[in-house]
């Protein structure tokens, strides 16, 4: 077989993610690709939670739409998990729980499928206690797909490298699994992949992007589904890059605009709460022109909504977000590598630029595991107009062609300026006080802010902003959409080939500023549905307003859960059947 | 050496007569020429308001920025570059009202930033409504019936936040006040110089003339003393004839920025090289499969 799907299952607290990751980093050292999630809830001991692990001798594209395997420790994590099991999966269960075969035929509505009680708990407790459940759950999982003893062991001992007196009890544990009576085989075979670098999720790939991109100040106030980005930061404090927890969100941005201004690539993180609280100095950044890279990681919305769930419903919001008009760009990296590249891109044109890039990601793309490949070598810095000759007159807004204008950073000898929230001249004088209303202060306004607003044309000429990136171009149907929707669509158009479909993609990551004529002629012509994750389906409309195209059919899911290759699949069915 | 012109732009300051922020202008400048601080090596930060309008005034670098988000940007401009002289400008409103989170996080921090805050006990540029300051029953704008919130006691709050140079000037008083806000500067943590500065415009209560009936300069007091500090800070609460002026309190402790460099060995950020693919490299070996 190609690829195996596992779900483990439990509660908050029983470790179930860690064990998840062992198991997904043993599986990465048979040279598979790996792709996992999980679901949890917004609170800490209890609950019901999942992790789900797939690999694949082929590249993915996300945690498949079935399960093979499901391991559940407790009875709510079979209640809760049977939807994605068919006749082919295999239940395994806590053999203490009681025979549940019953139970299990009547959640699948007869499915018949496979189930095993096994003494999960009793064998855990023989090498040490109830902790080693989900080590001897690894081993048990281990021997069913033939993952080879070795990979299991180093990667224990890797995992435990600071705890070295638990090592020994988890190897024992990951053996009592790997010789438990049981004769499931789901084997992949190693073919054609061969075998990726790294275990990211795509708040690592974005903060080691980062990172990589020069960036040596983040300031978050922490926030589900972007706390992991700053607890990178934190964590590597000691090694070049500074992290600030400030008191709130304001603060955050505030202190990056500071710290920017002063000559620092700096970035701020959250998710759509705390870019709420942002939105004034977004503005601020557009009028200084102080470069400034924002993470913003959706999840459902609105208000509080659904902390630990995903949706893509802010790209709206974050492309008109703040009073007046300002140059902006925002950038939806697609997956976990362009988390990492795109980064780089942020910050070149933020400081080529000079003004805010958001980078708009959600909870899935945030929290999912990949194993992948990135290669620092090859990212270029492009730090702008900066400059450091002391000069008589110096115009830090000098009107351009081009709208951008030099740049200098305190400490730097004659080249002192004043950055003005307020309209302004050429030098940083104000245009808002005395001289507002005057002949010059008219003509000064007209022409400052037609200077900043041409950065966006020039940006789109310099070829700084991608077009969508085109699936199957010579397909009958493209499925239209952004971001992290795009994997499953990418999935869904094998799926509609089987069904001798002839469907494309036409997938968008740089947002705003949108290349109106080019997009206008990539999409005129062609039968388009709209694929995203939120209930107004935004991308549509950003596309109306800037393209004017109109498209008419739409796939939208809002329920928390990242849209799948068969939901999009089923529906994109529907609807060439409607007609 | 910088002379007073040297640290002066030349553009006519936007204060109404007889403002007192003119003689805060003065005091700052004489500050700064004493202590002979590179203009170019000095940034000056402001949020929104009348007295906001100062960094235009100086030949430094300056920020302007939004209302009640000066501290904030100066945070992030000290902390990228620690070698940088750092100033916030700004009125009561700016940082005793919308930016109250920050005052109090800041002196928590203990940055070493000076912040002089020109407090005239009303709102001047949106035309005179109450501020955090004005008093219990003084009538404005947004007060027909009178104030009915006690107003905000800055110096016992900055003391309690943890601000390591708690000082109060009057403009009135501008050689004083200078002294004030030199040794602010001078101070390593976070200086905070509150200046009665009336409004002659929209304040009819908090005037020059009260103002020098009220303010009396300390004298035997000891501002390391946490307790007396205490004391001094509620006297005009309890008493509204007594304005003291002068330093209440200050105390030696490790600045945000040398902790900084302690524990994580971050110096200059700003001077720092960006991290090499080498560097990169070795973060991602945390994360090999």
């Amino acid at each position: 077989m190609d690829d195996i799907t596992i779900r483990i299952a439990g509660a908050n607290g029983d470790g179930i993610e860690s064990a998840a990751r062992i198991l997904a980093k043993a599986i990465g050292k048979n040279g598979f690709h790996v792709f996992g999630f999980r679901s949890y809830q917004s609170i800490i001991r209890g609950g019901s939670v999942w992790f789900q692990v797939r690999a694949s001798n082929k590249k993915l594209y996300s945690i498949g739409n079935r399960i093979d395997i499901l391991v559940s420790i407790d009875i709510d994590g079979i209640r809760n998990n049977t939807e994605m099991l068919d006749e082919n999966s295999v239940v395994i269960y806590d053999s203490k729980l009681g025979n549940l075969d019953k139970m299990l035929n009547e959640l699948t509505k007869g499915k018949r499928l496979k189930s095993f009680g096994i003494p999960i708990l009793d064998n855990a407790i023989k090498v040490g206690g109830s902790i080693y459940r989900n080590t001897y759950i690894i081993g048990l999982i281990g021997k069913i797909m033939g993952l080879s003893p070795d990979s299991i062991h180093s990667t224990i001992k890797e995992v435990f490298a600071k705890k070295p007196d638990v090592i020994p009890n988890n190897i024992n544990a990951a053996d009592a699994g790997y010789t438990a009576e049981s004769d499931l085989r789901f084997k992949i075979e190693v073919n054609e992949r061969k075998g990726d670098k790294y275990l990211l999720t795509g708040n690592d790939a974005i903060a080691i992007g980062a990172a990589a991109a020069g960036c040596k100040f983040y300031a978050a106030y922490p926030m589900t589904p972007a706390s992991t980005i700053l607890e990178w930061f934190a964590a590597h404090e000691n090694h070049g890059v500074m992290y600030k927890q400030p008191e709130d969100e304001i603060t955050a941005i505030n202190m990056t605009i500071g710290a920017a201004s002063a000559g620092v690539r700096a970035m701020c993180g959250t998710s759509g709460g705390g870019f709420s609280l942002m939105v004034e100095a977004l503005g601020l950044a557009g009028m200084l022109e102080v470069p400034i890279v924002i993470i913003e990681s959706q999840r459902g919305g609105p208000s509080t909504g659904l902390p630990t769930k995903t949706e893509q419903g802010d790209l709206l919001f974050v492309t008109h977000a703040s009073q007046g008009d300002f140059p902006r760009v925002v950038i939806a990296p697609r997956n976990i590598e362009e988390c990492f590249y795109e980064m780089s891109n942020a910050f070149n044109i933020a400081e080529r630029y000079q003004c805010p890039v958001i980078v708009l990601i959600d909870m899935f793309l945030s929290e999912h595991i990949e194993t992948i490949n990135v290669d620092p070598s090859s990212i270029k810095i492009d730090r702008g107009l900066l400059v450091d000759k002391p000069k008589n007159d110096f115009k830090r807004y000098e009107i351009t062609e081009s709208g951008i204008s030099p740049r200098s950073i305190p400490g730097t000898k004659g080249l002192a300026f004043v950055a003005p929230s307020d309209e302004h001249d050429e030098y940083g004088n104000l245009a808002s006080d005395v001289a507002a209303g005057t002949p010059e202060g008219i003509e000064i306004r007209k022409r400052m802010h037609a200077k900043r607003m041409r950065k966006l044309d020039t940006m789109l000429k310099d070829g700084a902003i991608k077009m969508p990136l085109v699936i199957n171009e010579n397909a009958d149907i493209f499925m239209v959409t952004f971001g992290s929707a795009t994997n499953s669509c990418i999935e869904a158009v094998e799926i509609l080939k089987g069904k001798g479909i002839s469907a494309g993609v036409i997938s968008f990551s740089y947002m705003f500023p949108m290349h109106t004529e080019k997009v206008k002629s990539l999409l005129s012509g062609k039968r388009l549905v709209d694929v995203e994750c939120n209930y107004s389906a935004q991308l549509s409309k950003l596309i109306k307003m800037y393209a004017g195209i109109e498209i008419k059919d739409a796939i939208l899911k809002y329920d928390g859960e990242q849209i799948t290759s068969r939901e999009i699949s089923e529906n994109m069915y529907k609807i060439i059947n409607q007609k | 050496m910088f002379a007073i012109q040297d640290y002066r732009s030349g553009i006519k300051p936007v204060f109404c007569p007889g403002c007192g922020d003119y003689g805060v202008l003065s005091a700052i400048t004489k500050a700064f020429a004493d202590l002979q601080l590179d203009p170019d090596n000095t940034v000056v930060v402001s949020g929104i308001g009348c007295s906001s309008s100062m960094p235009h005034d100086f030949k430094c670098y300056g920020i302007h920025g939004i209302h009640g988000r000066a501290l904030p940007i100066a945070e992030g401009v000290k902390l990228a570059n620690s070698e940088l002289n750092v100033v916030v400008v700004g009125g009561d409103g700016d940082g005793y009202g919308i930016g109250l989170q920050h005052l109090i996080h800041a002196a928590r921090r203990n940055i070493n930033i000076t912040y002089i805050i020109m407090d005239n006990e009303i709102y001047g540029l949106t035309t005179g409504q109450a501020s955090p300051t004005s008093s219990f029953g003084q009538k404005t704008k947004s007060t027909p019936f009178g104030v009915i919130e006690k107003p905000i006691n800055p110096m016992s709050l900055l003391i309690a936040s943890g601000a390591s140079y708690v000082a109060r000037g009057f403009s009135g008083e501008p050689m004083h006040l200078a002294e004030l806000i030199k040794n602010g500067i001078k101070h390593k943590g976070f200086s905070v110089i509150d200046v009665e500065s009336p409004c002659v415009s929209f304040n009819k209560l908090n005037t020059f003339e009260w103002a020098r009936r009220v303010v009396y300069k300390i004298e035997g007091h000891d501002p390391k003393d946490l307790s007396k500090a205490m004391e001094k800070a509620f006297e005009f609460e309890l008493n509204p004839a007594k304005l003291s002026i002068g330093l209440l309190y200050e105390s030696d402790r490790k600045t945000y920025e040398e902790l900084e460099v302690e524990l994580k060995g971050n110096k200059v950020l700003a001077k720092q090289d960006m991290l090499g693919a080498d560097d990169i490299l070795s973060f991602l070996d945390e994360y090999n499969v």
